[in-house]
């Protein structure tokens, strides 16, 4: 799979639907954790492998903590170039 | 990709709580080993020995008043009966668990014991007055509730002066990057499927806690080496128990038991994850 904005929010929308943590009003700026879609340090680290799976690379492996949607396909544009 | 649920503290209980009778025993907690030879009713009677020591529990003298005990997290009630036996004392216990409720209170008629008594209530936010609790004791039972603050907090609150606030639990010692948990996310995933979404504190975050709610601190014990071998015996329960508890959890889930008393074993060992027990006193 690619890693455009769409297909990285697929893997994402994808995973938290699994998880039912899915918030109804989620969109590119509601935060991954607390007060958005309340992902704990497991849920990040298995968000992180099927990112990695699915795209080749994700961010929290480079060092990065996104906080949204929004940030991990900044990170993906960012190193697509 | 292991499936996760979302938090639910009771309903995990209750899914599991007549197989956590056979695996972990009739206390369902950890145990204090001596020698590591010793039984684990034995060790499990130990530890709750080092909480009454802690809370400095006595008989209560003919005429006078009983001292009365919030247990925070009472499981199916066999503790709290315990010391309503043992010390003439009054209990309350608390749990989520309707299933808790219903088995501690059907503990309690059986032994013909009035002064145990049990409510679903939420531990952090028991609802009860300011004060009005001579002991307050979380055994085991914080590592699930997420609001470890809270717990404590309503702890000390209803705690009277000259109370004490007494607890044991599954500690962390140290901090783990996520780096790590992504590694092991499996092994963490084994454990939540287990034993549900446990979140583990420092000693020092108890004890430093308890002195900021304004209490003074007077036990923080390690008892990590001394419940090490709780888990040969729980592995020994899976073995004796095989059956029985595949009918009430399935076969995959005593494989996560069995699986996890490994992992937990190996944290114990590696000094990630122990156990502990802190007490502290509301100044009279």
């Amino acid at each position: 799979m690619s890693t455009s904005a769409t297909d990285v929010e697929q893997t994402v929308i994808g995973f938290l639907t699994t998880i039912e943590k899915l918030p109804e009003a989620f969109g590119p700026s509601t935060s991954l954790y607390a007060g958005g879609a309340g992902l704990d340090s497991l849920e990040t680290a298995e968000l992180s492998a099927i990112l990695e799976d699915t795209h080749g690379a994700d961010p929290y492996s480079a060092g990065e903590m996104p906080q949204t949607l929004a940030e991990i396909q900044a990170y993906y544009a960012a190193n697509s170039a | 990709m292991t499936r996760l649920e979302d938090y639910d503290p009771a309903s995990h209980y209750d899914r599991v709580t007549e197989a956590w009778l056979l695996l972990l025993g009739d206390e369902l907690h950890y145990g204090v080993f001596a020698t590591g030879d010793e039984p684990l009713p034995v060790a499990t009677a130990a530890l709750t020995r080092t909480m009454i020591d802690a809370a400095r529990l006595q008989v209560t003298p003919a005429g006078e008043r009983p001292l009365r005990l919030l247990d925070i997290g009472c499981g199916s009630g066999a503790p709290a009966c315990d010391l309503v036996e043992e010390f003439g004392i009054e209990v309350v216990g608390i749990t989520t668990s309707p299933v808790g409720v219903a088995t501690a209170r059907d503990r309690a008629a059986r032994r013909g014991l009035p002064g145990a008594t049990f409510e679903q209530r939420d531990g952090t936010d028991n609802g009860f007055e300011d004060a009005s609790f001579d002991v307050a004791w979380a055994m085991e039972s914080a590592h699930l509730m997420r609001d470890r603050h809270a717990l404590l907090s309503e702890a000390a609150r209803v705690v009277r002066p000259g109370g004490r606030v007494v607890l044991c639990d599954l500690l962390r010692w140290r901090e783990i990057p996520f780096a790590e948990v992504r590694a092991r996310r499996e092994d963490f995933a084994t454990l939540r499927t287990a034993f549900g979404d446990a979140h583990f504190e420092s000693l020092a975050y108890y004890a430093d806690s308890l002195a900021e709610l304004g209490l003074e601190v007077e036990v923080a014990d390690d008892l990590t080496q001394a419940t090490l071998a709780t888990f040969d015996r729980w592995r020994d329960n899976a073995a004796r128990h095989r059956d029985a508890v595949v009918d009430l959890i399935g076969a995959s889930g005593l494989a996560a038991f069995e699986r996890s008393c490994d992992i937990l074993e190996a944290f114990w060992r590696d000094g990630t994850f122990g156990y502990g027990v802190v007490a502290a006193r509301r100044p009279a």
